[in-house]
């Protein structure tokens, strides 16, 4: 864990890929534990994702799976079949927390979903995460990051100084994924704050498309207010935002107060064309963009990211450094915040990894256990907590239950 | 009210623009009653109409027909101005009685105002103060100034961010904003937890382009495993093809498509109507897939082409391929099943009328109903005379001291 915040809570993950394991991973880094069920033989299709470990493809050595799933206990069971059901109900009995992102279908077919699991555990926090939630004309839709993304509204829109001859764009790797996970972990600990209260769970029926729509804060006003249907050719919101190449890379500039861009100008060396007309303020100069963008690559293109940055900032506009990841690995703000962890696994050896944005002030940091091995704690859970014997572990095992 | 999340908390917010004033949205949307502390000396920019257009103030006075009405729907709004000794003192006041105070405010600017952690923790000891600010409130770079962009630029997003061999992006929507209220709200429900079990609150400080990085490990765990800096890759998968979005009917108009296994693909095929192309040995199984995947795409976006980006979405889920409709936020409002899930509710504001919001991603018996985002002060009389038991007279002097301002 990273911070002890959630003693004593008991979570059950059943899931795969990213927006569940996220939520639990999130629940996992405050201290609950988590225990992570897996496929037997297979585990989750993390499992089998880029990047590996000197592009070594394993079980143990994707860092896709290592981040999702750290600080989890991971057993396997199948609980397709009967006495896979029965440990998976006994499981269920003693957790405060249940999260999983499997279909609807599925989780009928199996008797799990949240009218089952209450009679299991009557005050259960059950948290589904679903493409598109559970009720609704599309409930049973499949989705994955690149529908999620056009359904929540994000593709069409991105970029925004694309033209619409170019297709929609997605965002890098899995990010809704991700926030889809991260709004089910928020409204799981709301739940728990009202069972600590009322001893009363809850269902959470999280959907990821209406986690992309959250981001769709600027569009709604628009559409709703004055009929407009914001596209990937125009400002989405009031300022200007452009990256810009630079000598050895790019900036992200997008100063939504006159003054920034005043300080900016200065910061260049006040060049003549700044006081034209034409860029007197946002609208004009997002007006005449293609006038003015040559003019301030003359500029940037003889300047490094991290001089514009600093003397950006340092003088009062706010500019942005498009950083790549040896490049955010290596940021001494971050490093000063201690963000980046070292997590030690059997199989790989110790690795960097994100770690947490949150900092406790009366809780001390604790370091972080390294995801589990396909199954690692099958003996911890089955045989010590669960009373079978290790000879009932192997038949289990061998009969595919586990 | 009934039941709900946050039922009997009261957050104090001291927020700005969206990240920090969605925070209290989403608490707000959880049932907590949240009071933002506005002031007249410097009104959050949200209620500045720019629609490319007017400002309020100059041209359409009294109407606030702005982004803020989304993002603070269901909050309380009161006028103080902590720049007076005498607005601080009253703010130490609603402190006392209230549960949690946050703020997306740049790292100095409450101890300017001498309200840092250990101050507010000595108005009521078991305040819980969440902060949520660009880069952290400790770090070299803390003073810097942050906007999601700068976030998203500094965790590493916008570099991985592009069409093949292109640029990196500017991103449509900003997503780096409301992941950092995301995360700000983990951060004050996981310290909201803390204090059930043992009393005690504490200071949560929420880094925004960290909680950026969080979200995307791919990028970062490549450098880390194979010195290897994930390219941009436009609508690309790192295996599944097709994999992309294609050109439909309508103006403007596309669909996404992905398709992960062989079966997905042959059944695919089958929609098409098993055209003579797709039996080209480029096309057999899912590696071959990806290695022809431009051409791949320009052959299925000449199929997609002749229907509506709802007709393929249809088509293709009906065989259980994963396919979505690129929609606007027109088709999203009036789309079925986003009306048949209530995400998007439409207000009645006093001021600016009929104005739509969204509620939190998630259905739960435990989801208030919120009220319309407030006009700047209407709820002074509720905090100062309701919550602080002031008199009209003490509230009216405080007014004309442009205190309550």
């Amino acid at each position: 864990m990273f911070y002890k915040v959630l003693s004593g809570i008991k979570v059950i993950e059943f899931g795969n890929l990213i927006s569940a394991p996220f939520c639990a991973k999130i629940l996992a880094d405050l201290g609950a534990e988590v225990v992570k069920i897996e496929k037997p033989h297979c585990g989750d299709d993390s499992r089998r994702q880029e990047p590996f470990l000197n592009n070594i493809p394993g079980l143990d050595r994707s860092g896709l799976f290592q981040y999702l799933n750290m600080n989890k206990l991971g057993i396997t069971l199948n609980p397709e079949t009967a006495t896979g059901k029965k440990i998976f109900t006994d499981l269920l009995k003693n957790a405060d927390i249940f999260v999983e992102n499997n279909s609807l279908k599925k989780m009928k077919e199996l008797e799990l979903t949240y009218r089952y699991v209450k009679t299991i555990n009557h005050n259960i926090i059950m948290t589904s995460i679903t493409p598109f939630g559970q009720t609704g004309p599309y409930k049973d839709y499949r989705g994955g990051e690149l529908v999620i993304t056009n359904m929540g509204g994000e593709g069409y829109v991105s970029t925004r100084e694309g033209d619409i001859s170019k297709a929609p764009l997605k965002h890098p790797a899995h990010l809704f994924s991700f926030q889809a996970g991260l709004s089910a972990a928020a409204a799981t600990l709301g739940a728990l704050h009202h069972k600590n209260l009322t001893d009363s769970g809850t269902h959470l029926d999280v959907s990821e498309q209406e986690s992309v729509i959250q981001n769709l804060n600027a569009a709604i006003p628009r559409y709703s207010y004055a009929n407009q249907i914001v596209s990937r050719t125009d400002a989405a919101s009031h300022a200007p935002a452009h990256i810009l190449p630079c000598k050895d890379g790019y900036i992200y500039n997008a100063f939504s107060q006159e003054h920034q861009w005043r300080r900016f100008v200065e910061v260049m060396g006040h060049p003549d064309w700044a006081d034209n007309e034409l860029f007197k303020n946002a609208q004009t100069r997002a007006k005449y963009w293609d006038a003015l963008r040559p003019l301030l690559l003359e500029w940037t293109m003889e300047h490094t990211v991290e001089e514009i940055y600093r003397r950006g900032q340092e003088g009062g506009a706010p500019v942005g450094a498009v950083r790549t990841a040896d490049q955010v690995l290596a940021d001494k703000q971050m490093a000063a915040r201690g963000f980046f962890v070292d997590i030690e696994q059997k199989e790989i050896g110790k690795l960097k990894y994100p770690g947490v944005p949150y900092r406790f002030s009366e809780i001390q940091k604790k370091t972080p256990m390294a995801a589990p091995l396909l199954g690692q704690h099958n003996e911890e859970i089955y045989c010590n907590r669960l009373g079978y014997t290790k000879q009932d572990l192997n038949k289990l095992n061998e009969a595919g239950i586990t | 009210m009934g039941a709900s999340f946050l039922k009997g908390i009261r957050v104090i917010a001291l927020t700005w623009v969206w990240a920090g004033p969605w925070m209290g949205g989403i608490l707000a949307d959880m049932g907590a009653e949240v009071i933002k502390i506005e002031t007249e000396e410097r009104v959050d920019s949200q209620r500045i109409v720019k629609l490319g257009k007017t400002r309020w103030k100059e041209e359409d006075q009294g109407v606030n027909r702005s982004q803020f009405n989304v993002t603070n729907r269901g909050v309380k709004s009161c006028t103080l101005n902590l720049k007076q000794p005498k607005g601080v003192e009253i703010f130490k006041e609603l402190v006392k009685i209230s549960d949690i105070v946050i703020t997306n405010f740049a790292p100095r600017v409450m101890p300017g105002w001498g309200l840092d952690y250990s101050t507010l923790k000595n108005v009521k000891a078991d305040i819980i103060f969440v902060s949520l600010p660009g880069f952290g409130s400790t770090g070299p770079d803390k003073d810097y100034v942050s906007y999601a962009s700068t976030i998203e630029a500094a965790g590493g997003l916008s570099a991985s961010f592009g069409y093949p061999g292109e640029e990196p992006a500017v991103s449509g929507t900003y997503p780096g904003d409301p992941i950092g209220s995301m995360h700000g709200v983990v951060g004050i429900l996981a310290a909201l937890n803390y204090r059930d079990k043992t009393g005690k609150g504490q200071h949560v400080d929420v880094a925004q382009s960290e909680g950026v990085t969080t979200l995307i490990p791919e990028v970062i765990m490549e450098y880390v495993m194979n010195g290897g800096l994930r390219p941009r890759m436009g609508n690309r998968d790192d295996i599944m093809a097709p994999h992309g979005c294609y050109p439909c009917r309508g103006k403007d108009q596309w669909v996404a498509i992905a398709i992960g296994t062989d079966s997905e693909w042959k059944a695919l095929c089958h929609i098409m109507g098993d055209p003579d192309w797709s039996r080209n040995p480029a096309f057999s199984d899912q590696y071959t897939r990806w290695q022809n995947q431009d051409e791949l795409n320009k052959l299925i976006g000449g199929w997609t082409k002749d229907f509506t980006h709802y007709e393929v979405m249809h088509k293709l889920q009906n065989v259980g391929i994963a396919a979505g409709a690129s929609l606007n936020i027109e088709e999203l409002i009036n789309d079925p099943h986003c009306k048949a899930r209530g995400i998007f509710i439409e207000q009645d504001h006093p001021e600016a009328g009929k104005t739509v919001v969204y509620r939190s991603p998630w259905r739960s018996a435990l989801t208030a109903t919120e009220a319309p985002a407030p006009c700047l002060g209407e709820h002074n009389d509720y905090v100062f005379k309701q919550l602080l038991k002031m008199s009209d007279d003490d509230v009216a002097r405080l007014v004309a001291e442009k205190i309550i301002y």
